[in-house]
């Protein structure tokens, strides 16, 4: 018995092809999408040909070069912060070249340090003896002396600024045109300057004469400076004695990062 | 008609049509392409029994979803557009390149229209050309239906398409 081919009527084929294609707009984009991806997957070289676009290679995860994303992530993360220290490390090298280009001397180490936090009118440092620093020394704030070290703990220390009144340091006034130095004491006056008391009035001190701080043996091999006069009267006390107002080089409110100046005993 | 040719062939226009090298024919800032797909289709629908331009409509139609973001809307328009020109050319014969190429542009209007109004169904995602666009295709796909006619020609030659479509002899599909 010769076996019928059975041929469907166009009017079948088209109905059923059209209740396909319903059929197909129905489903979700998110589900025939793959059908596409499918696609370019299957003739991606043939797709990309005359592209600029570049595609690298897959790595093989066999080879000794491939690493997992979670790896890659955690180096990643190590490397960023690799970075942000080497950048901090960098600033640090500029700060020391610059201050170094005022203080040549072998002898003398700089330590830099960043400002933790201000109490009563002095600042808190985060190095400490661990890292040489002892009372007494001097602090610079770009290249001019702001104040000397008080207490220090191993990891922390505290520096009495000369615009507090705990500090004192030596100074020399330079009258600047006839080259002559007037020794005195400085002290904060707890108003964002310093005092210098008992300067006899036989001295001829003018306004923007600059005050340096005085060298002294194992803690500063040569004058620095700390600021310039800003007012000088007669002491109200003492009319025989000048009463003289230092104004700091370098604000002392701003300020965050300090270099404390370590002379080499060795 | 030979099925499997015709599927090598679809495959084959339908990866050259969604290729990157087809960016050197695209013309204006809009990135105007000739549709291969819709030249094919207007060829099929009208040198094809009309059984088979159904099939043909439908599975051109299929490719061009294939190439674009969402299936379903090139599949009903170019399957619906490309039976009825079947029908239609039972009336008017279209024999001639340039009656030909202006089926081209009214057909890729319709599709192009109708598709535009399907994709509006499938959600915000897909792909809406403007009125525009669509036309400047249709009117690039006649345009370039000149040059590659050969070849379309040629291609149907392979397929066993229209051989006796306007002779003496039968239809290979009665």
């Amino acid at each position: 018995m010769a076996q019928k081919k059975i041929k469907p009527s166009k009017i079948t084929v088209f109905i059923s092809l059209s209740l396909i294609g319903i059929i197909l707009m129905l489903i979700p984009t998110s589900y025939t999408s793959k059908v596409n991806f499918t696609f370019i997957d299957l003739f991606d070289f043939f797709l990309n040909i005359g592209s600029s676009a570049v595609r690298y290679p897959q790595a093989d995860s066999n080879s000794p070069y491939y690493v997992s994303r979670g790896e890659y992530n955690k180096l990643w993360v190590a490397y960023s912060n690799l970075q942000a220290e080497l950048f901090e490390e960098r600033k640090k090298i500029v700060k020391l070249q610059r201050i170094r280009l005022s203080e040549p001397s072998p002898n003398t180490s700089l330590i830099l340090a960043e400002v933790l936090s201000r109490r009563n009118g002095n600042l808190v440092i985060n190095r400490g003896s661990e890292y040489g620093i002892r009372p007494g020394q001097y602090v610079l704030g770009d290249n001019a002396v702001i104040g000397v070290i008080g207490d220090v703990s191993p990891t922390v220390s505290s520096v009495e600024v000369i615009t507090s009144g705990s500090c004192k340091i030596h100074i020399k006034i330079c009258d600047t045109e006839s080259d002559v130095y007037y020794n005195g004491t400085i002290e904060g006056n707890g108003a964002g300057g310093g005092r210098i008391l008992n300067v006899s009035k036989k001295y001829k001190i003018k306004v923007g004469f600059n005050v340096y701080a005085a060298k002294k043996a194992g803690l500063l091999e040569f004058p620095r400076i700390i600021g310039r006069v800003s007012k000088c009267a007669i002491d109200e006390n003492n009319p025989v004695v000048w009463d003289i107002t230092v104004a700091p080089a370098y604000d002392i409110k701003t300020i965050s990062d300090v270099a404390v100046v370590a002379i080499n005993t060795l | 008609m030979r099925w499997l040719r015709f599927s090598m062939l679809i495959l084959f226009i339908s990866v050259v049509q969604a290729s990157t090298a087809m960016n050197i024919a695209a013309i204006t800032d809009l990135h105007i392409k000739p549709d291969i797909l819709l030249i094919f289709l207007v060829y099929f629908a009208i040198k094809c029994e009309t059984y088979d331009a159904v099939i043909v409509s439908f599975s051109l139609g299929f490719a061009a979803d294939i190439i674009s973001p969402t299936l379903g809307p090139y599949f009903l328009s170019f399957g619906i557009v490309g039976s009825a020109l079947a029908h239609v050319r039972r009336v008017i014969l279209l024999k001639t390149t340039r009656q030909q190429s202006v089926t081209i542009i009214a057909v890729g209007i319709v599709t192009g229209l109708l598709v535009k109004i399907l994709s509006g169904f499938k959600g915000p995602t897909a792909m809406i050309n403007s009125v525009f666009t669509i036309s400047a295709v249709a009117v690039y796909s006649a345009i370039v239906y000149f040059l590659i006619r050969l070849f379309v020609e040629a291609s149907a030659k392979w397929l066993g398409v229209g051989l006796h479509r306007f002779g003496n002899k039968g239809s290979s599909s009665k």
